[in-house]
């Protein structure tokens, strides 16, 4: 956990150094399935392995998004399937913002970065028309460089996954990634189709405060999308410094909100090597 | 040798009961079996193999007894009652042939077994009985038994069925089809980790090795395949071609084994078909196969199959250490069976056996991961960097490196050996990594066997 610090609350967009050892903490809070909207930091409690922590800042909507989308282009995803998830990308690339930035990797046997980090739309699209499905899955390998990428520039980091489930070919195992992610802020959506249980997704989306989607067909992909992404936006960052707490190791994280509401962020982190 | 195909394949055997049934057009067809073997070019796609290829599966099955009956008279010409047991059967089932059935099939083991004119109630009179077809193979059967070799219809016809199998497979039939007696031979096709078909096939594999059952060495009295040089190679080559394809057959290499308990190479094919069924893409598939009722895989556990694996691949080793691959797959196999030591062991007898590219390769990146586990950071790197060197064009090692240094808080190191990774080309046609290949690059060498296998067989002029 080596990113984030001051933040402008300003109209510039904020900016982070790497020196300081901050915690960031993505965090939804519902009531009864409504969004709550008007928080501030005084609303918030966060208990870092059971120790109540200050909390330095809490941003709504302020900072710009990283949403890294990272589609499994496998033989798997072919025909109708591939159709609708270049639209669904699509989609998701017409609900950001001018600020926010999009990246794309896709992953079949090989992993490949369709487009890096960037503001402009045009050459995500265009990555996305131009990606094909077959081969194998690499769905380890390509979720750790959507996460990679998601945290290669400063923003808050989404990570959009879109596969049937079964990886079949990947280097890294679901065990080293899912290490990996609960050492990073991205925060992991995922869809999930076909008849496999997609466990190492819902681990991921799990440790990572995400949510995973499991669904049967793929027509109404989009809507999914475009709900992940206005999910994203009404959730909270919270930053801190820990303290009172050991450096390194599992760190359990439990954020409390003040009133009577629904919160959801990771369950921990880890720091250290 | 090109790989054909990216889809794993997965047998399953059912065996049904031999019966009779009926009767001029079976008996043809053993006839024309005969005349296919003979005629067969070993190796090629002829008008034999076409013709034999052409016989439904329900054909093949009925063949498939016929053939074991001609191969009981071959060596019994007396032989008035007959049994066939299917493999994996405890039960013999009898077969029953009418009167003229049973008299033709004597004369057609007569050309068979090289004994036309021999002073026998029926192969005396045989000739008149014979087409010139069968006159000549007669004539080469008889010549390859006073070279030494009475095992002329079972060695070519072994090789026969095994290139309709490799060479010229009849489309899967639907399971609806399965009525009838004989073996049958369930396959379940898989594409990404997914069933993606189950159909019956025809049984060659079957009638293959039920005929190389019967191989008798020079000077033996009795059928003794496992002291049979061509009949070990058969195997070798016929499995090594089936892991290439990703064309499993459990059966196969058993019955491998039974023939030939302390081979090593059919011992390390053992253990790599077991390390291959432990792999996520056919244990996926086997998540979401649907089989018909009565039939299973024979396929275990992740866990189960990389103990199987293990436990082959140590007995390949104790029947011949000197082979680092051997050391290579049992310490992959070691070090997902989390004993990152063990494997780190076995991995360096093999990188210190080798100067093979491709399995250095694989033991550098094995030994980075066991590394990696152990907490021997440097080390891995070392390991990781010197795969990466290997195959510049791997995305493997590059991701191993950066996840490696993601883990030690290196953000910086994660992201540069990323962006290797990224300037990688984008195609898989474009990029080399035998990490995809790695359940199947133990069979490299198939093409070779099967030349090797078919040599003596092709323009025999000792046949002609």
């Amino acid at each position: 956990m080596a990113l984030a610090a001051a933040v402008s609350a300003g109209a510039q967009p904020p900016t982070f150094t790497s020196k300081v050892e901050a915690v960031r903490v993505d965090v939804l809070v519902t009531d009864k399935g409504r969004a709550l909207t008007d928080l501030g930091r005084n609303d918030f409690e966060v208990f870092d392995n059971g120790v109540l922590q200050q909390i330095d800042f809490v941003s709504y909507e302020q900072i710009p998004l990283n949403v890294v989308l990272a589609f499994d282009m496998s033989d798997s995803v072919a025909g109708d399937r591939l159709q609708h998830l270049r639209s669904a990308g699509a989609a998701v690339l017409g609900g950001l913002r001018k600020e926010d930035q999009a990246g794309l990797v896709t992953f079949s046997n090989p992993v490949v970065l369709g487009s890096a980090l960037t503001t402009n739309r045009m050459p995500v699209r265009e990555a996305l028309d131009a990606a094909g499905g077959a081969g194998n899955t690499a769905l380890v390998d390509g979720v750790y460089a959507g996460m990679e990428l998601g945290e290669s520039d400063v923003g808050r980091a989404l990570l959009i996954v879109f596969s049937d489930g079964l990886d079949t070919v990947s280097w890294l195992t679901p065990g080293a990634v899912l290490d990996i992610a609960k050492r990073c802020d991205v925060v992991v959506y995922a869809v999930s189709t076909g008849r496999a249980k997609p466990e190492f997704l819902r681990d991921l989306t799990s440790f990572t405060g995400g949510r995973l989607f499991e669904v049967e067909r793929t027509a109404n992909l989009g809507a999914i999308f475009l709900d992940v992404l206005q999910e994203f936006r009404q959730r909270y960052l919270l930053s801190y410094t820990p303290r009172g707490v050991a450096v390194s190791g599992w760190h359990r994280l439990d954020v409390r909100v003040k009133r009577k509401a629904t919160v959801k962020a990771r369950p921990g982190y880890l720091a250290g090597s | 040798m090109k790989r054909l195909a990216s889809a794993a394949l997965l047998l399953v055997v059912f065996h049904g009961a031999a019966g009779a049934q009926d009767v001029g057009p079976r008996i043809n067809r053993v006839e024309l079996w005969l005349k296919a073997v003979m005629g067969h070019e070993a190796g090629s796609v002829d008008e034999s193999s076409e013709l034999a290829a052409s016989w439904s599966n329900a054909d093949m099955r009925m063949l498939w007894i016929d053939a074991s009956a001609i191969v009981q008279l071959m060596r019994n010409p007396k032989a008035a009652s007959f049994s066939v047991r299917a493999e994996g059967e405890t039960r013999a089932q009898p077969i029953r042939y009418t009167p003229a059935q049973l008299r033709r099939m004597k004369v057609l083991s007569c050309a068979a077994a090289g004994r036309i004119g021999d002073i026998d109630s029926v192969c005396a009179d045989a000739a008149g009985e014979l087409d010139p077809d069968l006159m000549r193979l007669g004539m080469l059967s008889r010549a390859a038994k006073l070279r030494g070799d009475d095992n002329y219809i079972l060695r070519r016809g072994a090789l026969l069925h095994a290139d309709i199998a490799m060479l010229a497979p009849r489309a899967g039939e639907p399971m609806n089809s399965m009525p009838g007696p004989g073996p049958r031979q369930l396959r379940l096709e898989i594409a990404d980790g997914r069933g993606v078909d189950l159909f019956l096939v025809a049984t060659h594999w079957e009638l293959a090795r039920m005929l190389l059952d019967d191989v008798r060495p020079a000077g033996s009295t009795k059928p003794a395949p496992g002291r049979d040089e061509m009949v070990r190679l058969w195997y070798r080559a016929t499995a090594a071609w089936m892991q290439w394809q990703e064309s499993h057959d459990t059966v196969h290499l058993d019955r491998a084994r039974a023939i030939f308990p302390a081979d090593a190479d059919i011992l390390f094919l053992s253990g790599c078909q077991r390390g291959a069924y432990a792999a996520p893409m056919i244990q996926s598939a086997l998540q979401s196969a649907i089989l018909p009722t009565g039939f299973r895989f024979d396929l275990g556990s992740e866990k189960a199959e990389l103990h199987r694996a293990e436990d082959f691949f140590r007995r390949a080793l104790a029947a011949n250490p000197d082979m680092p691959e051997g050391h290579l797959r049992l310490g992959h196999v070691l070090l997902l069976l989390d004993r990152p030591a063990d494997a780190a062991v076995a991995l360096r007898i093999a990188l210190g056996a080798t100067d093979d590219t491709l399995l250095r390769y694989y033991g550098q990146l094995f030994l980075g991961a066991s590394e990696e586990v152990l907490g021997n950071v440097d080390a891995a790197r070392a390991a990781f960097t010197e795969a990466a060197a290997l195959y510049p064009l791997a995305q493997s090692p590059g991701l191993a490196l950066s996840a490696l240094a993601r883990r030690r808080g290196d953000r910086d190191g994660a992201l540069r050996e990323l962006r290797r990774v990224f300037d990688l080309p984008r195609e898989q046609s474009d990029r080399d990594d035998p990490w995809w290949t790695y359940y199947v690059a133990q069979a490299r060498n198939a093409d070779d066997l099967l030349e090797e296998l078919r040599r003596p067989f092709v323009h025999a002029e000792v046949d002609r």
